[in-house]
């Protein structure tokens, strides 16, 4: 069902692999929570019609824990035998004892739903950016998409990127050149996951509301987070300054003349330019065609003013009963999508074969 | 009693899912799935209207087409809630 109805694969070929990667993402211990569950929706037949995928998560606001339902992989088989029953699946996670609950990709549909419940759809943190690093490999990343025999053009993709380049403008939204900048003062790393982990700990705290990860459970995601083969090979960079003050980091997914998925981007206050700069600089240095991923309230000034164009593909959405809750929410003040969503699962990015 | 419930239904039918135009009657028998006035978003409305209008705690296994696909099927729903 998953790979029909949400990846519209023709053949399953793929779905063994697939079960025992969902049954180890919803169904193992270490992703349940005895109340806080998936559901699954059984026909008039008595065979499984539907499914939403649901991640328990402990979060906090201001000091205090809280219990999230993050939602995912939503999907009904054969809508108009059951029209009901995505709404049943939707009513029954709604009805659990979590004091909020989010997805970080509704489509048009679900979101229309959630609405129903009384959920906010939060529009800064549902938008696409996009940034083009290099123009002819970026139009011909998108053709081929279409049209694969197209992507053997790109070594002539690459020589026009190379003539353009040193005539082009330093700051425009068709294309990028690195430039000299404070944000050269930063150094970069690659870190260890563990290393990663403190860092994405400490850059946490800056938002109000905001998952609380074990220490296992952090180490978990981002063992699952290592290959997404749709999107290419993972990439991990720490910034710091001269002093060894955390200033940022990120991770994406790319390969060279791809279009790179940025999973995470976090920024201490005052950071986000200098980190984003650092961002397109890296995706420069690894010949990728353009960047893209969701926009998070704290990043989008700067992304203002570094060019990035933005386009809506599907909706972070968020339900909770308690006021505070949707402030923090609609206010930009809470970490959401990528690590605390669905972004770091192989159900995003990788292929299952 | 029951003729209360219907009256109000049938007005947040008609206000909800035929934007507030009652010049054709909406007999109490018709079926608003059939006839494509209500579908899986319309019923989360229709559900959250129970909620908040009648006091009633909807269960995900209580939305189906034999509680809420005609205005007398909604009544008798809301009816059999409010006497449980």
């Amino acid at each position: 069902m998953f790979l029909r109805i949400l990846r519209r694969e023709r053949t399953a070929a793929g779905a063994p692999a697939l079960a025992a990667y969902l049954d180890e993402l919803f169904g193992a211990a270490a992703g349940r929570d005895g109340e806080i569950v998936s559901r699954v929706h059984v026909g008039r037949d008595g065979r499984p019609n539907g499914f939403l995928g649901v991640l328990p998560q402990t979060m906090q606001l201001d000091g205090e824990r809280l219990r999230a339902a993050i939602c995912t992989t939503w999907m009904v088989d054969d809508h108009q035998a059951d029209p009901f029953a995505g709404a049943r699946l939707l009513k029954a996670v709604l009805a659990g004892p979590q004091d909020l609950a989010f997805s970080e990709t509704s489509n048009h549909l679900s979101t229309a739903m959630w609405r129903r419940t009384g959920a906010r759809v939060l529009a800064p943190y549902s938008l696409e950016y996009l940034r083009v690093i290099r123009p002819a490999s970026f139009v011909l990343r998108m053709a081929a998409n279409r049209f694969a025999p197209l992507g053997a053009a790109a070594p002539l993709a690459q020589l026009a990127d190379r003539m353009a380049a040193p005539g082009g403008k330093r700051l425009s939204w068709a294309g990028y050149r690195p430039h000299a900048g404070k944000s050269d003062a930063l150094t970069a790393s690659t870190p260890d996951e563990d290393e990663l982990a403190r860092a994405i700990r400490e850059l946490l705290a800056h938002h109000a509301l905001h998952p609380h990860w074990s220490e296992a459970q952090l180490a978990r995601m981002l063992a699952h987070s290592r290959v997404k083969a749709k999107h290419g090979q993972r990439v991990l960079r720490i910034l710091r300054t001269r002093g060894g003050r955390l200033a940022g980091l990120f991770v994406y997914y790319g390969s060279r003349g791809g279009i790179a998925r940025v999973m995470q981007v976090m920024a201490a206050p005052g950071m986000e330019g200098a980190v984003l700069e650092r961002l397109l600089a890296d995706a420069h240095d690894g010949g990728l065609a353009a960047i893209r991923g969701r926009t998070q309230p704290a990043l989008l000034d700067a992304m203002l003013d570094r060019k990035f164009a933005f386009l809506h593909a599907s909706s972070t959405v968020f339900h909770s009963a308690r006021a505070d809750l949707v402030a923090a929410a609609t206010e930009g003040r809470a970490f959401l999508n990528g690590l605390s969503g669905e972004s770091w699962t192989r159900l995003v990015g990788d292929r299952f074969v | 009693m029951s003729e209360g419930f219907h009256d109000k239904i049938r007005a947040f039918i008609v206000e909800t899912f035929l934007f507030g135009d009652d010049s054709e009657p909406l007999p109490g028998d018709l079926s608003l799935l059939e006839n494509d006035l209500v579908d899986s978003t319309g019923v989360l409305e229709l559900v959250g209207f129970l909620e908040a209008d009648f006091g009633l705690a909807v269960d995900d296994a209580d939305i189906v087409p034999a509680n809420l696909d005609t205005v007398d099927r909604i009544a008798a729903f809301v009816e059999r809630k409010k006497a449980a």
